[in-house]
């Protein structure tokens, strides 16, 4: 084929900067540590990496949710395990003053203590952590959430609970949002008092000696499906014969014999002290069935009334304080002596179920930070995952291509000598 | 006597040769320029008795070796050569912008949702608040920075096609005067090319094919006619018609190519008839790639707002208000072509409830034959609407004030402006709803087991005018519930069946309740007064970050999160980057082979004129020598006479 002169010098210098410009891209690649660098160079990869980084950085996400999560459970775990302390403390208190023997002064120290330690439950109750919001008030975290006189309290009243029931949240993986906070009406103030499904009570007229406890649910099923739940249990002293009727308090009726109260004396049950007191039908009388029993020690005078109501909720500050009034309320008498120690005893069944719903509400805690424990290995293997999909994607594989590098070099050099050679060559050069 | 005449011819036809060789040596670098030879032959013969006797040599006249085939290839090659050189060019411009992955869009975007995680994270912060808000700022900006870009490489597009049609212009002006020589030299010298003129015409013709694909028609008389996209006259003869960079009627931010007319006004040809060169490659990229991938952005921007505000306005402030619109957002641009007859334009806006159908297409919406018709421009999907207003792939479209006449048209760009226009709604970091505005409670006294979820409130905003009232929710048995609004003094519901879990929806908001509640349990749905500390509408934006929110199909699932329509965009350009260079690889290749065939017919090689010159140097002596002997024969028949 016929070959131009300006062909040679045209081909020789497309040639060298084609390879020039090749062996500028490895060395773009090789300083930049970049395979990819437009997107143009690999889009597919390029618009994956995009992908990946954003799952990393979603993953990044949560892992800060994780560690923050932890933090605010981990401060609210001290709380509750703190409240835990105080209670247990409040418990064993309530035990030792269930003693009759006990000695006003005695009775004072304990009472004392126990205002101290109400006031630290209440500290507790109203903490606030680092950022200043309230641990334990809900969303309204800027209000104080517990607040009002121990005196009501002790009166019967109920404490003030300003907070609200949220729960706040915090997204901790792709699929779950973790509680990360628990409200105030949840841990200290919605605890079921008695036994957590019925509550017993003295009249305060009693005169006898006799006192309740708390009592026992053998059948809780029948207990929520009973129509009857709040009872009154009557005594009645005849010729030395003490004997109790059960009356349905809404109605009036007997339970015995279904009949309006008082059941005739027949009908009535016979009282034996420490005996249990089945709350439900025996042998003829017509059918109800309570679920439970509750046992009263005693002697009972005519007319001396025992009360069974449906559990209600009641805070731990008015458990507490309760208490500190039992222990405060003085008197000398075998019937206050009697009131004293039913209501102690209401007192250490009411602690017991605060303790109960505390230890519940730090269990939950426990679980929620054992998730979040296990949620941050892998949030810890995928973060790796992802960077090493990244790496995969983007960064340039150094042996592969210095190899290149070296290979595009060697090419140019060739082309350059080459071109130097030929284009030397002219027959003028003879002339 | 004759053998003088002969050497004289014979020099004579040397000299020709050696001026040829030199033409050929003194033009080897000249661009265009195709090798030229001497076409000699011999003089007319003269009978004598012994038969015919040669009389010499003359020229007949100077050839150039040129192949009209070969040149024709060359020049459709390196048309297509150059469009795809001037595509990778302007697509490089945004590929590299897209390369460095700290200027994208992504990290704006990764650190926004950050901002909303830390105030999930602490909303009671001021500090995180404000991360949030300076995030969205930051967002907003980059968007905006993002679309600056395109909207400069547009800018350079236009001024593209301006210089483009100024060298069209001249160069068609260059080829009418050419064309005007040739015929000249052509009738006054019959028979003979003037070879250089042709050279320099085709070299005025491959430059003007670099810059748009022309056609060139051989006439008769030796001009060359040149027509432009579908046919319409650049050239023809000695009259040179003028290119002129006009406003596009329906978009007048886009300058496109017109023809001037015989009465002096340019009627726009349509782009799509202009291929190649780097006018075409210019072209082309605005409408394939550009275009494309502002709309892509802009979508973006409009969806990401439009589904913020819509989370924000159903969230509660720190004031204790519900949110307002955190982004503010564009409206679709509607431009009524200027050739229209009537008056007005319609309103175009983004339908929120189906914004995940919005595309990254323009549309043309004509009014023909009574009817709407509306056309996608990406895809040419045709729609026919007997009556306005109409929604179709994310936005609503009204009639308005617009009185269209017969064939009027309105072009509408519903994301363009969408990256240019986001800005920041709210500066006060208190404005930023982090809360539900509705929280939940069971009564203390419930004696069953049953529980209420914190709930939620129903989409779309504006939120339910009741949605803060205190609601009751009181179970009169096991099975069954009352619905009373304590604010408003009403019943909504009584004797509700209850199942467990199922969602209870009233004034806007939606709540379960789980468990065994007993009969006179109750529970309260009410306003999230001072509920500070609250999340949970702050974790609801920052799920929308992994949520498919975009690219729906008509009445569809969405199918790409906001960071997956980004990446799509970046493959898009990508791929195109890709396929263009490979592409304008190829042709080039094309290009430089149709050249070396080319120039292997009509280059010069010096080597071969080298060999030429000795070879018409030693005719010319030979031919000397010969005059030399006729003298010498000369003068022996003198020396006869004494």
């Amino acid at each position: 084929m016929r070959v131009s002169s300006s062909m040679i010098f045209e081909a020789g210098a497309t040639g060298i900067s084609r390879q020039t410009s090749a062996l500028l891209k490895v060395q773009q690649q090789l300083s930049s540590g970049r395979r990819i660098l437009t997107p143009g160079d690999d889009p597919v990869a390029s618009a994956r990496a995009l992908e990946v980084s954003q799952a990393n950085d979603v993953v990044t996400q949560f892992s800060r949710n994780q560690e923050t999560a932890m933090g605010i459970l981990g401060q609210e775990e001290v709380h509750l395990a703190h409240a835990e302390d105080l209670l247990q403390r409040v418990h064993e208190l309530a035990i030792q003053a269930g003693s009759t023997s006990l000695t006003p002064t005695a009775r004072k120290a304990i009472s004392t203590e126990l205002r101290g330690t109400y006031d630290q439950l209440l500290g507790i109750a109203n903490s606030k952590d680092a950022a200043g919001n309230h641990v334990f008030g809900g969303f309204k975290s800027e209000t104080i959430p517990f607040g009002g006189s121990i005196d009501a309290l002790m009166a019967g009243g109920e404490i003030d609970y300003q907070g609200d029931e949220g729960q706040r949240t915090l997204q901790v993986s792709s699929s779950r949002h973790i509680e990360i906070s628990d409200s105030g009406i949840d841990v200290f103030r919605r605890i079921p008092n008695g036994n957590g499904y019925f509550a017993t009570d003295y009249d305060a007229a009693n005169t006898g000696t006799a006192t309740i406890n708390a009592g026992s649910i053998s059948d809780p099923a029948a207990w929520r499906g009973s129509a009857v739940q709040d009872v009154e249990i009557r005594f009645t002293v005849n010729a030395g014969v003490t004997t109790y009727d059960l009356v349905d308090t809404a109605s009036g009726n007997s339970l015995l014999t279904g009949g309006a109260a008082p059941a005739p004396l027949g009908s009535q049950r016979s009282y034996q002290s420490g005996q249990l007191i089945q709350l439900k039908s025996q042998d003829a009388e017509p059918a109800f069935d309570l679920g439970g029993s509750v046992s009263i020690t005693g002697n009972a005078a005519s007319g001396d009334k025992f009360t069974v109501e449906p559990s209600s909720s009641q805070s731990v500050f008015a458990s507490v304080a309760k208490l500190i009034g039992a222990l405060e309320a003085g008197g000398t008498t075998p019937a206050a002596d009697a009131r004293y120690i039913s209501d102690v005893r209401t007192g250490i069944s009411n602690i017991a179920q605060s303790i109960e719903n505390v230890v519940r509400v730090r269990a939950q805690v426990g679980t929620r930070m054992n998730e979040i424990e296990a949620l941050q290995t892998m949030s810890g293997d995928m973060s790796v995952q992802y960077q090493q999909s990244l790496s995969e994607l983007q960064d340039v594989d150094y042996s592969k291509a210095i190899t290149e590098l070296t290979r595009r070099q060697a090419e140019l050099e060739a082309a350059q000598q080459s071109f130097l050679r030929v284009s030397q060559l002219s027959l003028f050069n003879f002339l | 006597m004759g053998i003088l005449n002969i050497g004289v011819s014979g020099l004579n036809a040397a000299q020709s040769g050696l001026l040829t060789t030199s033409h050929n040596i003194a033009n080897a670098s000249t661009p265009g320029y195709s090798r030229q030879q001497t076409v000699q032959s011999t003089n007319v013969y003269l009978y004598s008795g012994a038969g015919f006797v040669g009389q010499g040599a003359h020229v007949e006249t100077i050839r150039r070796n040129y192949d009209q085939i070969l040149s024709r290839q060359v020049l459709s090659a390196e048309a297509g050569a150059s469009e795809m050189d001037s595509y990778l060019s302007q697509i490089r411009q945004i590929d590299n912008m897209l390369a460095d992955s700290d200027a994208g869009l992504s990290p704006s975007l990764a650190s926004f949702f950050k901002g909303v995680q830390e105030v999930a994270a602490n909303p009671t912060s001021m500090a995180a608040r404000q991360a949030m808000l300076s995030a969205s700022q930051a967002l907003s900006t980059r968007f905006q920075t993002l679309d600056q870009r395109l909207a400069e490489v547009r800018d350079g597009t236009n001024a593209q096609v301006a210089t483009q049609i100024t060298q069209i212009n001249a160069y068609s002006s260059q080829l009418s005067e050419i064309n005007h020589r040739v015929v000249l030299a052509r009738a006054s010298e019959v028979g003979h090319e003037p070879n250089d003129l042709l050279d320099q015409r085709e070299q005025v013709l491959k430059d003007l094919n670099k810059l748009v694909r022309v056609t060139a028609v051989s006439q008769s008389d030796g001009s060359y006619n040149i027509f432009i996209g579908a046919g319409q006259p650049l050239v023809v003869g000695n009259q040179a018609y003028q290119l002129k960079a006009v406003r596009a009627p329906d978009d007048p931010e886009r300058v496109t190519v017109g023809l001037v007319g015989p009465g002096g006004t340019a009627q726009p040809i349509a782009e799509s008839q202009i291929t190649g060169g780097s006018l075409g490659g210019v072209l082309r990229f605005r409408s394939e790639t550009l275009d494309q991938t502002q709309n892509a952005l802009g979508r973006i921007a409009l969806s990401l707002a439009q589904n913020v505000n819509d989370q924000h306005r159903l969230g509660q402030d720190l004031a204790g208000a519900m949110g307002q619109n955190l982004f503010n957002l564009s409206s679709p641009r509607v431009t009524a072509s200027s050739n229209n007859a009537g008056s007005g334009a319609p309103t175009v806006a983004i339908d929120a409830a189906s914004i995940a159908e919005l595309t990254t297409s323009n549309y043309e919406l004509a009014y023909v034959g009574g009817n709407y018709q509306l056309t996608r421009l990406s895809d040419q999907v045709v729609r026919n609407y007997g009556s306005l207003p109409q929604t179709v792939d994310g936005i609503t479209i009204t009639a308005g004030s617009w009185a269209p006449a017969a064939n009027d048209s309105v072009l509408i760009q519903p994301t363009r402006d969408g990256a240019h226009n986001l800005s920041v709604a709210i500066s006060d970091v208190r404005a930023l709803a982090a809360a539900a505005p509705i929280r939940s409670s069971a009564t203390l006294g419930n004696t069953g087991l049953g529980s209420i979820e914190a709930g939620v409130v129903n989409g779309p905003p504006p939120a339910n005018a009741n949605l803060q009232h205190k609601v009751t929710i009181t179970f009169t048995s096991a099975t069954s519930f009352d619905v009373v609004d304590v604010t408003a003094g009403s019943t909504l519901a009584s004797g509700v069946a209850y199942t467990a879990g199922a969602a209870i929806s009233y004034n806007g908001w939606t709540t379960r309740i789980r468990g065994t509640p007993s009969s006179g349990d109750s529970f309260v749905v009410e306003s999230n007064v001072n509920g500070v500390a609250d999340n949970r509408n702050a974790s609801l934006i920052g799920a929308l970050q992994t949520r498919s929110t975009m690219n729906a199909p008509s009445g569809g699932q969405a199918t790409a999160s906001y960071q997956g329509a980004y990446a799509q965009m970046v493959s898009n350009i990508g791929s195109k980057a890709n396929e263009v260079e490979a592409i304008g690889a190829a042709q080039q290749s094309l290009a430089d082979q149709s050249t070396t065939s080319l120039q292997s017919v009509a280059g010069v090689n010096l080597d071969e004129e080298a060999a030429n010159l000795l070879r018409y140097q030693q005719a010319y002596q030979a031919a000397a020598k010969v005059i030399e002997i006729a003298g010498k024969l000369f003068e022996e028949v003198l020396a006869l006479g004494r």
